[in-house]
């Protein structure tokens, strides 16, 4: 158990560390010369001076060998310290840190919708006698996989607050403003819950042990929520940490779709102004989730079925 | 062309194995009526697949020659037809300075389908040959580039597109580039995974034992067996890069107006949302419908024929 | 777009100024009225003003920055100009220049001398007082204030300092004839800040100041919202509102809608009271779902496109000329913009004091605009584009995405031009940009346009001792600019302002197309929404009918 975790450990830290790297190698050294990038981009608009365009590149420590500049913004990396962005000239963590909330909000409904909706759907088409209902639902998530995500919220906006006059179209004032957006970043992730549960369940469906439990007389629906599912949970789960960076990278399109504020419309922002610090330090967040979700998920696993950290161990 | 999905799965190339879940099958020699029956059969049990094969070829048609399918400018309107809903004569309605929605979305597959294809070829290009050297090679080079690989994984795709983006600049082209870039690490993982296989089957081992060169050995046993589940893989790819190749031209760094690319498509219609719903409303059809297309077809290639035979 | 507040022009005496004013505004509001067909005032008053409630107000874009005197884009105007309080106001109907923070005023014979005296008993938000020094303290830091304050800085053109006489009395001093300057005190622009904001660097300025103005800040989310809340005990509004104590109003919220699908769709649902920047698609459905559209024309620079005149291509006063001669300007008008616009017929707007009439040289001439081309050694290439020496004749015009009807209009040109052989690439930057491309030079051609009441914009933008964003080489036009803003003979400065619409023209230093219209919706519950006299919307009278 012990060498599991800090083997699963070890490759996190290795992946962030690498994501890092990625991120420096593709911002900071591709063409462009990120200084007058930066200096178009601030200073209140004045034009700027060779002096400013040289106390510019000192600052961000451009005027050293890229070597230097990588190990200098990796130390400080590891020190918290994301670099400031060059729109605002705020710190990268502030912004980061200001604009998570309102985006943490959307993911987590997303994720719970997700959740709902494709564990329902995978129950439902798994349970069902009806052929076609069966082939209906199953047929369900690959549609909803097909639909563009920004397309999605335009046409709920239209349906939900300009038909039905529900839900509020956009923006971030109440709890009912989350509805739409989470509904709108959680229907892939939910599509994606629905297949690997789906396929889990009729596997499970086919153990022994289920044809044991039917045959001791066990009803339909008790075997279906009490027995298979515990145990097609545990494949469910793999996704979850690869569904929590998605859902946060699908606020980019939620957010701009229903002008709401968050890391999505911040890295858009960002991307239009080329504000590199704030590009790399909203990547190398998504990486550290990403990683964070599925440590945890790795972590989880043995607790659920203790065969792996036997394996592991072992 | 209507043998496309069959041919992949050749008499002579082994199925994808375990990557897929297929069964292996022993090729029998079958005379060409049963061939053509067999075929006929398979299609006619799945009229989804059929519409799906048929509706990609359309849009293909509509990404090589557009105006077959759509004579008329997409560039050019009559300001006084503007913002007519869809009829007769114009059956996508029309845009806010009077030209042909469905025209326009022809037009536009051009451009969004070559970004798309440009970005699913720099995926399988770039991510083939890392997972082919990790494979072919193994050891250090393997684990390596498979830790790079894990990496590319663990950031989501479109916020890696988005770093390209801001690197690289707006234009179709990039966003092409930025998206198959975030594709490598499937086609990477996968290409790995054939090439693995392959090296340890029975026959490779025999070439390499009486003495075959190693790139005799790639070019005539390892390429030509991993080449069939990355190609399924490619086509799926396809699918996932139509939708990554809009959401960013929806974002706005594709082509600038008056490009009829299909994101943008959407993202103009915004403005006219509440009361020309068509605008949005139709581009968003025509990419949910090939998607959904692109997607049958990958589930068929992906031993669906191989199952039936 | 990029929009000034308007100047009227300043009268030496003061009252040969007001007569001026009075018959050059008249025929300013004529026009408008006819345009619009709407006065300043929402329409059927329901009773008495009620107060209390919130007004949610969508606007299209958020410029980035709060503070009044460095703003530039009407959608954020709206909500700073609440903030703030000016010397003086301007009647949108007569364009006279009133009182309001200064009671009386007076300037010497050359115009280079203001003497104003102060109200008593105002505050800022902060519980400091307004008076002479901080006035002063206000138009000395304009100058310390970075490029984004160049509306400011072009109000207070040749200041020279100011003397407090008294705590209520101060005099401003020009080294040079000003006549802009009364005008410019009525602006937001010049509209006073408590002496904690003037402390505060551009930037900090930017997320928010202290004003003394009917609504205080109360949050700014960056392309979010501003909220603003009712400045408790506020009792010095101007004497031209209908009322001069605390707003109506509790609060008033800007919520940032880009798309205006979005905005139409949220009144029509009553999700907000108010929206901007109303696209003509959206005019029938909003009439017949009982919203008021208000409507005023813009005086200042018309929507058209600008040169930087340091590139290649653009720099050729031919290729200007055909590319104004292939723009139809009723269709752009027809297909895009609300049924109030009418097509540019000179460099200024219709509604601008001294503009002059140049109908004639912004006709649709297609034969004309290759001929023109031809002369100059343009010849079509296969795919009708037209090229010379081996470059093509194609170069890039940006655009700011702050408001529904700049893309569509550009689309159209783009199409309208093509036909003479004219490629133009749209290039689309976000508002939060503008100022960055304007310095940069980054850019083949500009779309904007830019709201003033006073001729003197031309200086603004087309001077090349000012910021000279457009390259523009020193010349003669040069001369007719600086002329008119010292000419304190209103005869003299027609006539020059004049000779400088003329001389741009000629060389086609611009290419006017369209005529702005500001239209607003109001719901069914917002009352009271009045226009200033630069077509931008005062609060303090404004109430809902029901919450």
């Amino acid at each position: 158990m012990g060498t599991y975790l800090v083997r699963r450990f070890g490759l996190a830290v290795g992946v962030l560390w690498a994501a890092f790297t990625v991120s420096f190698v593709v911002l900071w050294l591709l063409p462009g010369d990120p200084v007058e990038v930066m200096a178009s981009g601030g200073l209140d608009g004045e034009p700027a001076t060779p002096q400013q365009l040289a106390a510019l590149r000192a600052r961000y420590g451009l005027d050293k060998p890229p070597w230097q500049q990588y190990t200098d913004r990796l130390w400080a990396a590891l020190h918290g310290d994301l670099g400031t962005s060059i729109q605002s000239g705020r710190g990268v963590r502030t912004e980061i840190a200001a604009a998570l909330p309102p985006t943490a909000q959307i993911a987590l409904a997303g994720l719970v919708f997700a959740v709902v909706f494709g564990a329902g759907l995978a129950l439902l088409a798994t349970y069902t006698r009806l052929p076609w209902l069966r082939q209906l639902l199953l047929a369900l998530p690959s549609l909803a996989v097909s639909l563009p995500t920004f397309w999605v919220g335009l046409m709920l906006v239209q349906l939900f607050s300009f038909h039905l006059r529900l839900l509020p179209s956009v923006g971030a004032r109440g709890p009912e403003s989350v509805i739409l957006p989470a509904v709108t970043l959680g229907l892939p992730a939910g599509a994606l819950v629905a297949q690997v549960l789906a396929k889990s369940l009729s596997q499970a469906l086919d153990e022994p042990y289920i044809v044991t439990a039917r045959a001791k007389g066990v009803g339909r629906a008790a075997i279906h929520l009490r027995h298979a599912l515990r145990n097609a949970t545990i494949p469910a789960l793999t996704v979850l940490g690869y569904l929590v960076g998605n859902l946060l990278a699908g606020a980019v399109v939620v957010e701009t779709v229903f002008n709401r504020p968050g890391l999505g419309r911040l890295t858009v922002a960002a991307v239009s102004v080329q504000d590199i610090p704030v590009v790399q330090g909203v990547v190398v967040f998504a990486a550290t989730v990403f990683v964070l979700a599925n440590l945890l998920v790795d972590l989880l696993y043995p607790l659920l079925d203790p065969r792996i950290a036997a394996g592991a161990t072992a | 062309m209507t043998e496309l999905l069959p041919l992949l799965r050749e008499p002579g190339r082994e199925p994808a194995g375990e990557a897929t879940g297929a069964t292996a099958v022993v090729p029998v020699p079958l005379t060409g009526r049963e061939r053509a029956r067999r075929v006929a059969r398979f299609y006619a049990n799945r009229p989804g697949l059929v519409v799906s094969v048929l509706y990609v070829l359309l849009v293909l048609c509509a990404a090589v020659v557009p105006s077959v399918l759509a004579g008329g400018d997409p560039l050019t309107g009559v300001s006084a037809d503007r913002l007519r809903p869809p009829s007769a004569t114009h059956v996508f309605g029309t845009d806010y300075l009077g030209r042909d929605l469905y025209t326009r979305v022809v037009h536009g597959a051009s451009l969004s389908l070559r970004a798309t294809v440009l970005a699913v070829a720099v995926g399988l290009l770039v991510g083939g040959l890392i997972g082919l050297l990790a494979g072919f090679i193994g050891r250090w080079v393997d684990e390596g580039l498979m830790r790079f690989v894990d990496t590319l994984l663990a950031i989501p795709p479109i916020l890696l597109s988005l770093s390209l983006i801001t690197a690289l600049g707006y234009g179709t082209t990039k966003v092409a580039i930025a998206v198959g870039v975030a594709s490598v690490a499937s086609f990477a993982r996968v290409m790995r995974a054939e090439t693995m296989r392959v090296r340890r089957a029975t026959y490779v081992e025999a070439a390499r034992s009486v003495g075959t060169r190693w790139y005799t050995t790639l070019r005539r046993h390892v390429l030509p067996n991993a080449a069939g589940p990355v190609l399924v893989l490619a086509v799926l790819e396809f699918g996932l890069a139509i939708l990554q190749v809009s959401a960013l031209s929806f974002l706005g760094y594709g082509a600038p107006p008056p490009a009829p690319e299909w994101g943008a498509l959407i993202a103009e219609g915004r403005n006219y949302l509440a009361n020309s719903w068509w605008l949005c409303a139709m581009p968003g059809f025509a990419i949910a419908a090939t998607v959904l297309a692109v997607n049958r077809i990958s589930r068929a290639l992906d031993g669906e024929w191989a199952r039936f035979r | 777009m990029f929009s000034v507040q308007s100047t009227r022009r300043a009268p030496l005496a003061v009252l040969a100024g007001l007569v001026l004013a009075a018959s050059l505004a008249l025929s300013g509001c004529g026009s408008g009225g006819a345009a619009g067909g709407s006065g300043p005032d929402t329409a059927a008053p329901a009773g008495p003003p009620r107060p209390g409630g919130t007004l949610r107000f969508a606007v299209s874009s958020d410029q980035g920055c709060l503070d009044p005197q460095q703003v530039t884009s009407n959608d954020t105007i709206y909500a700073a100009r609440q903030l703030v309080d000016s010397l003086t106001d301007q009647d949108p109907a007569t364009g006279r220049i009133t009182p309001w923070l200064a009671t009386t005023w007076q300037s010497n014979a050359d115009a280079t001398a203001y003497t104003f005296t102060l109200r008593t008993g105002v505050t800022f938000s902060d519980g400091s007082p307004l008076t002479a020094a901080v006035v002063r303290d206000n138009f000395d830091k304009v100058a310390q204030l970075g490029a984004r304050a160049l509306l400011a800085k072009g109000y207070l053109a040749g200041y020279a300092g100011a003397t407090v006489t008294s705590p209520t009395q101060l005099t401003v001093h020009f080294s040079t004839p000003n006549v802009q300057f009364l005008q410019g005190t009525s602006t937001f622009t010049l509209g006073l800040l408590a002496p904690a904001s003037l402390a505060r660097s551009d930037d900090e300025r930017c997320q928010g100041v202290i004003g003394s103005g009917p609504f205080v800040l109360g949050g700014y989310v960056k392309n979010q919202s501003i909220t603003l809340t009712k400045r408790a005990g506020y009792h010095w509004g101007s004497p031209l509102w209908a009322h001069d104590g605390e707003a109506y109003l509790d609060g008033v919220e800007f919520r940032v809608v880009p798309e205006s699908g979005v905005r139409t769709g949220s009144l029509q649902s009553g999700e907000v009271d108010a929206i901007g920047s109303i696209g003509q698609q959206d005019e029938q459905p909003l009439s017949s779902a009982g919203i008021q559209l208000l409507a005023r024309a813009n005086p200042g620079l018309p929507f058209g496109i600008s040169f930087n005149e340091a590139k290649p291509i653009v720099s050729d006063p031919a290729v200007r000329k055909a590319l104004s001669l292939a723009i139809n300007r009723p269709e752009v008008v027809s297909a895009v913009f609300t049924s109030q616009t009418k097509p540019a017929t000179g460099v200024l707007s219709s509604t601008t004091p001294d503009y002059a009439n140049a109908a004639p040289l912004l006709t649709f001439d297609l034969d004309q605009a290759k001929a023109t081309l031809d002369a100059d050694g343009w010849a079509p290439g296969p795919d009708g584009i037209r090229a010379k020496n081996g470059q093509r004749l194609s170069f890039g015009v940006t655009f700011f995405a702050n408001a529904a009807t700049n893309q569509p209009a550009l689309e159209l040109i783009q199409q309208q031009v093509r036909a003479a052989g004219i490629e133009l690439r749209i290039v689309q930057q976000p508002i939060a940009n503008l100022a960055q491309v304007q310095v940069s030079g980054d850019f083949d051609a500009l779309w904007g346009n830019t709201t003033r009441a006073d001729p003197d914009i031309l200086r603004t933008a087309y001077w090349t001792g000012g910021a000279n964003y457009y390259r523009l080489t020193p010349g003669p036009l040069d001369q007719s600019l600086t002329a008119q803003a010292a000419a304190t003979d209103p005869a003299e400065r027609a006539r020059l302002v004049a000779a400088a619409q003329q001389r741009m023209l000629a060389e086609y230093d611009a290419v006017p197309v369209v005529e702005l219209s500001t239209v607003l919706g109001a719901g069914p519950g917002a009352r009271g929404i009045r226009f200033d006299a630069s077509s931008r919307v005062t609060l303090s009278d404004a109430w809902k009918a029901d919450d």
